[in-house]
């Protein structure tokens, strides 16, 4: 699609940086722009709360589509008695049609739509957002324990954001997966949301 | 204390002067606590101050480092930023200071310190443009060379941002 004025922009959300997630992009022989985002700072511009998200961009720096849960493949990952499922097919299906027709695809939301998905963040997030940032910054620091305790607080205060947990126990690899487990099996939403490509 | 230990003249006056000596250690160090390298976290980015000063009201930096904390700059009308003014009463603007955490609680962000390091959220007010006008906020993330990608440097093009993580 490079050659319909197309660009894609992925954004690793690695505080562990260049040495966690440089060898994702040079396996996947990476063609588009490759962003190591220590900070997560896309996530926190558009209030993403899982990885992967998309959101869509025009030519003039508008938003077409919000977040969404962005997968390029279709599949159904069994875990324990529930599933994950990724609706990959329908979204890069979406996608090419909007990079081809642009504002003329159903799938450019409208304003309604917009305002209907994209709103505020509430006090308990803007205070979960300040602690997180704070963690960032006492792990690069080299101060692990108060790291700890802000990833700890940030995770307290805004429990359904996945990347604020994922991303704290990912310092602590032999535990990540029971504790990833344990959360999952707790959620009762779907782990991924369900597509809504065109509205209701 | 004195009446107990039946201390003499001489003692007392030795007393005295321990009391001087002490009251001016104390001073000296109030002075440092309120002179404290003090680091500010906003929009992904730490501005670290010399100069600061924390009270009862919160934490206060110069007005003349604003800017460099959080883009917004004192004027006669309040704190302003672009088109956006935020308005400071007298009890957040003594002098050359302001205090930021009255700031920041007439600007609706969030924040939270731990030791001299502040972490501030983002300014409500400026998100109105990305949550009403579906204008994308910009970024500067850097790619894997380490040179700052904008989103704004791909203005022309439809874009497909999108996230992953090695984790």
């Amino acid at each position: 699609m490079k050659d319909l004025n197309f660009e894609i922009i992925a954004a690793a959300q690695d505080t562990g940086g260049e040495a966690a997630a440089g060898s994702w992009y040079d396996a996947a022989k990476a063609t588009y722009t490759t962003l190591i985002d220590k900070q997560h700072a896309v996530s926190s511009a558009f209030q993403l709360t899982n990885v992967p998200m998309g959101v869509w961009i025009d030519e003039k720096g508008l938003v077409v589509r919000p977040p969404e849960t962005a997968y390029t493949k279709n599949q159904t990952l069994k875990v324990g008695a529930k599933s994950i499922a990724t609706e990959g097919e329908a979204y890069t299906a979406a996608l090419r049609d909007w990079v081809e027709k642009g504002s003329a695809s159903i799938y450019a939301l409208s304003d309604d739509e917009y305002e209907k998905r994209v709103k505020p963040r509430p006090d308990n997030e803007m205070q979960a957002e300040a602690s997180f940032k704070l963690g960032i910054h006492f792990h690069e620091t080299a101060q692990p324990e108060l790291a700890a305790k802000h990833f700890q607080r940030a995770q307290q205060l805004h429990p359904d954001n996945w990347n604020y947990h994922r991303q704290d126990w990912s310092f602590t690899p032999t535990e990540a997966g029971k504790k990833w487990l344990e959360k999952f099996n707790k959620q009762q939403d779907p782990y991924y949301p369900k597509l809504e490509l065109q509205p209701k | 204390m004195l009446a107990r230990y039946g201390i003499g003249d001489m003692e007392q006056r030795l007393n005295r002067r321990d009391w001087l000596a002490l009251t001016a250690i104390a001073a000296t160090s109030l002075r440092a606590a309120g002179t404290a390298k003090t680091t500010i976290l906003f929009d992904d980015r730490a501005t670290v101050l010399a100069t600061t000063k924390t009270d009862t009201a919160g934490l206060w930096i110069r007005k003349s480092d604003l800017p460099q904390v959080n883009g917004f700059e004192v004027k006669p009308q309040g704190a302003c930023r672009a088109e956006v003014c935020i308005p400071l009463p007298k009890t957040v603007r003594k002098g050359d200071w302001i205090n930021l955490t009255g700031f920041a609680k007439r600007a609706g962000q969030s924040w939270v310190s731990e030791g001299n390091t502040w972490s501030f959220t983002e300014v409500p007010i400026l998100r109105a443009s990305y949550l009403r006008s579906r204008v994308a906020p910009e970024f500067a993330v850097p790619d894997r060379k380490g040179r700052i990608v904008k989103l704004s440097d791909s203005q022309g093009k439809k874009r497909l941002i999108v996230t992953w993580a090695s984790w």
